[in-house]
């Protein structure tokens, strides 16, 4: 009980609920729209903005926030470009932004090395109240934007051609959405670390994916895994001085293997009765 | 009136033409078939007449408004539209529901006319009862059926359909073109439809578009051979 009296922890907790609401909003569409990995492409992509901002001397946050959303555009540039195989796009962006952040990096006379490894690991000790506030209005905009937005992009995720000629601007849904999550990331990015901030946005909604039929009921469920998933990862990296995207991670992967374990058995079962039914009669 | 108007038009991938010579026009309460054989482009030119493709040469107009002078509403059954991610989570009643967004419906709760219309749309190609269901879980052909329903369910002006009867039945079939020439008549809709089944068809259409293959090009180009009237009143 005694982390709860702590500032830090409280700020870590604020913000892990924040980000529960956010993640399988996103992680729902990314999936859908197979651009799982576009999560981590943007995630290297921070890197480098914050290297750029630590270079310049300018607050990271904000070098970061502006390059992802640049590259956002660059992204949606380059799927349309290589449409059979967009994953290309992903490739490149990566490389390129692993590469720029090593460059600046170095250009920086190692003097940034710690900060960098915070942004690549996570810290839960650094999360400033500007960082929770700016998370809060993130989700106030995300979360109005899915409420008003989500038929249109219901029917763009379900088939783009179908919602081009439905007459909506599929362009622009796509480039807006790349942009959301690009900032995103880069503002949950120094908690969760690059490394792992893909998989904390992808993974509550890639097992409630298989826990609902329907759209709402996938993000609802979503919402209540990464609630589970943050906040016991937040407790055990406190306990045992983990770092917190590690831990998060590794708890919503047991969750993950325990529901495909749990559909397993239930599929078995309900086979079972099915055949003794059969038999019975 | 006049839902689409096809001029001179020409389509080429890379430097490659596969299409040339396309003019043709559609009009509400008409029922239009293009046939072809495998690989004539009549994908292509569908998707040219949606401006999901660009035309390298003419024009492709598509009235901005219905015979009502009402926003024109189009329906598109692509013939990818039934292969969708298995994984989508969705029910086929929330699919259906879908189709009435675009009547208006992006930023408004659906009523119970919406309601009507879709149930109309799954009963009409017998999928009402597995409306709980999602949609991953369907065969091919219940697929093709909702992605059906879905559009009926729009109730557009303009249909335009991509080979939409694969995959069902010779009698679901029938049933299917009564549906769409009833449509035609009774409410004034114009469909243009890509099939290999003309003979069927040609007892409910009243035009046939054919693309032939272009002589003495290098290239595998398509060109319209005729576009033939059927019947002014289909039997």
């Amino acid at each position: 009980m005694e982390m709860f009296f702590h500032g830090f922890m409280q700020r870590a907790f604020q913000a892990s609920f924040l980000i529960s609401l956010i993640a399988p909003m996103l992680g729902l569409f990314l999936i859908l729209r197979r651009q799982s990995l576009m999560a981590d492409t943007l995630s290297h992509i921070s890197l480098a903005g914050v290297a750029l901002g630590l270079l310049i001397g300018v607050n990271p946050t904000w070098t970061n926030i502006l390059v992802v959303m640049v590259i956002a555009f660059v992204l949606e540039y380059l799927r349309i470009v290589y449409r059979t195989y967009s994953e290309v796009s992903i490739a490149i962006i990566m490389s390129a932004g692993l590469a720029l952040a090593l460059v600046l990096m170095s250009l920086n006379d190692g003097g940034a090395t710690l900060s960098i490894n915070q942004f690549l690991f996570g810290s839960i000790v650094t999360i400033s109240k500007q960082q929770v506030w700016i998370l809060l209005g993130l989700t106030v905009i995300i979360g109005l934007l899915y409420f008003i937005f989500r038929k249109p992009m219901y029917v763009l995720t379900f088939d783009e051609e179908t919602a081009f000629t439905a007459g909506l601007p599929i362009k622009m849904m796509s480039i807006l959405f790349n942009v959301l999550t690009g900032v995103t990331i880069a503002v949950i990015m120094p908690i969760i670390g690059a490394l792992l901030v893909s998989a904390v946005i992808v993974l509550p909604a890639a097992i409630s994916l298989r826990l609902s039929k329907s759209f709402n009921g996938v993000i609802l469920f979503g919402i209540i895994i990464a609630l589970i998933g943050t906040s016991s990862g937040l407790i055990t990296s406190y306990e045992l001085g983990t770092p917190p995207g590690a831990s998060i991670t590794l708890i919503l992967i047991i969750i993950f293997a325990f529901t495909i374990l749990m559909k397993y058995f239930m599929r078995h079962i309900k086979l079972e009765k099915l055949f003794s039914r059969s038999d019975g009669s | 009136m006049r839902y689409i108007e096809v001029k001179n038009l020409a389509f080429q991938y890379e430097e490659e033409p596969v299409l040339e010579n396309i003019s043709f026009e559609v009009h509400a309460g008409e029922f239009v078939m293009l046939t072809g054989e495998n690989g004539a482009a009549k994908t292509t030119l569908l998707r040219n007449v949606l401006g999901l493709l660009k035309p390298s040469k003419g024009s492709v107009w598509l009235s901005p408004t219905n015979h009502i002078g009402e926003k024109l509403v189009v329906g598109y059954v692509s013939q990818q539209v039934a292969s969708f991610n298995a994984g989508f989570p969705s029910t086929v009643l929330e699919l259906v529901q879908s189709g009435r967004y675009q009547r208006g419906k992006w930023f408004k709760r659906l009523d119970g006319e919406d309601k009507k219309h879709v149930r109309r749309s799954l009963e009409s190609v017998g999928m009402w009862e597995m409306r709980h269901k999602k949609i991953g879980e369907l065969s091919g052909g219940q697929k093709q059926r909702i992605s059906i329903a879905r559009v009926f369910a729009t109730d557009p002006d303009l249909l335009v359909l991509d080979e939409p009867t694969t995959g069902m039945d010779v009698h679901s079939q029938e049933e299917f073109y009564k549906l769409l020439q009833h449509n035609c008549i009774e409410h004034n809709k114009g469909i243009l439809m890509v099939t290999h089944d003309h003979e069927q068809i040609r007892h409910y259409a009243n035009k046939h578009i054919e693309l032939v293959r272009k002589e003495g090009s290098p290239w595998r180009c398509f060109s319209m051979d005729s576009c033939k009237e059927l019947s002014k009143h289909p039997s």
